[in-house]
């Protein structure tokens, strides 16, 4: 118990608050700008967590993702322009719903069933983190290092790309975290003679790169975006507890299948969503009606894509594999932090592991007061033209890469990441996946390397050990599940087709 | 900047020839088997692979699949494929936001934060077609507050350059 009053404690230190407080509200704004997405608003925080506690620290992360998440939908149901990549699942249906007239009751459950959709990703991270702990002790590097390369093999799964273009740019992730001379021998690798190259590309400014800059470029290309009439809106709230009473099933699945997502590394909250609403399209008595408005997907995909933020904390705490490109990020904050992932945490820094989980509940409550409040201002906010908003976000990432190291070497790496990231979104190289691959590189190389040190170069031991097996047998299975898709697509649905 | 998946898939693969070669011509530690040469000469060969496979067009099949499904909700790629193709010139602006911070990198040691800030923030307001008045305004404002944040509260050594801050 003594840990629980530590841990509250921690949390109600001034910083902590305000710290919750101010990030909430940027989490809100930028996740309702088009264009600005949930892992482009936490990149960007990155360096401003240098200069706060721990605690924190981790609470801006949790806090502006969560907003970001839920505030995407807003631009989504009344625009059709999904905020965040996360809300573009049901986004047609929400706007149905606005047509319809009925844009209050399509926000009301964006708003309430992300709220609840959050409070049942931490209840799971609550329950599942230490039991996965006690399992994770018994972990060497063989585990490791399957549990790393099914999260990459995860996250070019769920790329909604060419599962090919997806590995590949996985493994250029991977050999851009080859570079520096961080590596088994010491030796300066892929560094072309350039001292500022020893000590590898950082993390940070590639994904500032990777995310915000790109984003930027790709803007300039595009025509801006309608303007929002300005509108009241009745009341937010109601009928969510009817609707909560109606389709209670729909939103415990969609909190599962959330969970569950978020739990496996590689895969995040857009891809929750998409399943989600599949699924609740599938298995709905009335299927008919969705798209035209209907609140049955909207709340099950509602549910899913918060619910996944919370779980995917799950791998990045205990095995330091990050759930999704939000919780690469945060990786990186946990060891800037001195909070190292690892099953340790959950008993060396028991009271910080229950102030994270505090944090995540408050950030989901007052998720609704201060959702209202966004929607109330949303016409206001997005009135704000681009032309505005873009120039700002690249000084911010120009600023903020130089304030990772005080140097000026990170501002070229986010511009070539710019370019790199730009140019793999146009031709269809998921960029999420390199990201991850830069994440992850040196733990896999780690784990990889002194594995086989230990097996004396054999490769057998890799799959000797029980739960190594089935790790490996697990990562064969997503690497050939795209060609058993392929197959299963050419065989029986392709005749169909022809013959309609 | 579209190219085909031939001319990618043909470029990744020489990225991974070359990262296979270039690694596996790296010293190994004495006396073990494996060293820093065996990961890079690994995904190198991954990366040939891939590239080949995409040269090829294997997998195109998923991502027609993918932009179906999102063609009709995502208002961006609509957009984008209801425009008429960047013509190279339009194109080329899309470059305007990396080679704005690479001039930072380049004067701001001299210039300071606050003018090269402004210089980078006129220059981006005009290529998004926003007017002189929200482009001066802006630089005159924006690149203040963020020094006040950065070098105030965060503590972060921006350069004084030509127009110090009074903080």
């Amino acid at each position: 118990m003594s840990t629980v009053w530590e841990a509250i404690r921690l949390v109600a230190a001034t910083d902590v608050v305000i710290a919750i407080l101010a990030s909430s509200i940027y989490g809100l704004v930028v996740g309702c700008l088009p264009g600005l997405s949930a892992t482009m608003a936490t990149a960007l925080l990155v360096p401003v967590t240098f200069y706060l506690s721990p605690i924190a620290a981790v609470a801006t992360i949790i806090s502006a993702s969560a907003m970001a998440i839920f505030s995407g939908d807003i631009p989504g149901t009344l625009l059709r322009i999904p905020g965040t990549p996360a809300s573009a699942a049901y986004t047609d249906e929400a706007y149905a719903m606005t047509r319809k007239g009925q844009p209050e009751l399509a926000l009301g459950i964006c708003l309430w069933f992300s709220a609840l959709g959050g409070i049942a990703g931490t209840i799971s991270l609550v329950a599942m983190a230490p039991l996965l702990a006690e399992i994770a002790f018994s972990f060497s590097t063989f585990e490791y290092f399957w549990l790393a390369i099914m999260g990459l093999m995860c996250a070019t799964l769920v790329a909604r790309s060419s599962p090919v273009k997806a590995i590949a740019a996985m493994l250029l992730g991977l050999l851009v975290s080859c570079v520096g001379m961080e590596n088994p021998g010491g030796v300066p690798r892929f560094t072309f003679g350039s001292t500022d190259l020893l000590g590898g590309i950082e993390v940070v400014p590639a994904l500032v790169g990777a995310f915000a800059v790109s984003e930027v470029m790709r803007a300039l290309l595009l025509p801006e975006p309608p303007k929002l009439a300005r509108r009241r809106y009745g009341s937010i709230m109601a009928g969510q507890i009817a609707l909560t009473k109606t389709y209670w099933r729909q939103m415990t699945r969609g909190n599962i299948v959330g969970i569950i997502i978020g739990v496996l590394p590689g895969a995040g909250a857009d891809m929750a969503a998409w399943v989600s609403y599949a699924m609740s399209k599938r298995f709905s008595k009335e299927p008919e009606k969705f798209g035209t408005g209907h609140p049955e997907g909207l709340v099950e995909a509602g549910a899913s894509n918060n619910a996944s933020l919370a779980s995917g904390w799950i791998p990045s705490l205990l095995f330091g594999i990050p759930g999704d490109t939000i919780t690469a990020i945060a990786i990186g904050v946990l060891y800037m932090k001195g909070l190292n992932p690892g099953p340790t945490l959950f008993t060396e820094r028991a009271s910080s592991m229950y102030a994270l989980y505090i944090i995540f509940l408050i950030a989901n409550i007052i998720m609704i007061p201060l959702g209202i409040m966004m929607i109330r201002a949303t016409s206001h906010v997005m009135r704000a033209p681009r032309a505005s908003i873009m120039p700002v976000v690249l000084i911010c990432a120009a600023v903020g890469a130089f304030a990772t190291g005080n140097n000026l070497f990170a501002v070229l790496v986010v511009a070539a990441f710019g370019v790199i990231g730009y140019t793999m979104e146009a031709n269809g190289y998921p960029v999420a996946a390199m990201v991850l691959g830069i994440v992850m590189g040196t733990m896999v190389e780690q784990s990889f390397v002194t594995s086989l040190i230990k097996s004396d170069g054999s490769v057998l031991p890799f799959f000797e050990r029980p739960v190594s097996a089935v790790l490996a047998a697990m990562t064969f299975a997503a690497l050939l599940w795209p060609v058993a898709a392929w197959l299963w697509r050419k065989n029986f649905r392709h005749p169909r087709l022809r013959s309609a | 900047m579209l190219v085909s998946d031939r001319v990618s898939g043909l470029a990744l693969s020489a990225l991974g020839a070359a990262a296979a070669y270039s690694g596996s011509q790296l010293p190994p530690v004495p006396g073990q088997q494996v060293g820093p040469s065996a990961f890079p000469t690994i995904i190198g060969i991954g990366l040939v692979l891939c590239g080949i496979m995409i040269a090829a067009g294997i997998g195109r099949s998923f991502e027609d699949e993918a932009e179906a499904d999102l063609g009709s909700i995502e208002g961006s790629r609509e957009a984008l494929a209801a425009a008429p193709p960047p013509g190279l010139l339009r194109g080329l602006v899309a470059l305007l936001p990396p080679a704005l911070l690479v001039f930072y990198v380049l004067a701001v040691e001299q210039l300071g934060f606050v003018p090269t800030a402004a210089a980078m923030l006129v220059a981006i307001v005009l290529a998004f077609g926003g007017s002189v008045r929200l482009a001066i305004g802006l630089a005159a404002i924006a690149p203040i507050l963020v020094h006040a944040v950065f070098y105030k509260l965060l503590r972060v050594p921006l350069p004084a350059g030509l127009l110090p801050m009074p903080w």
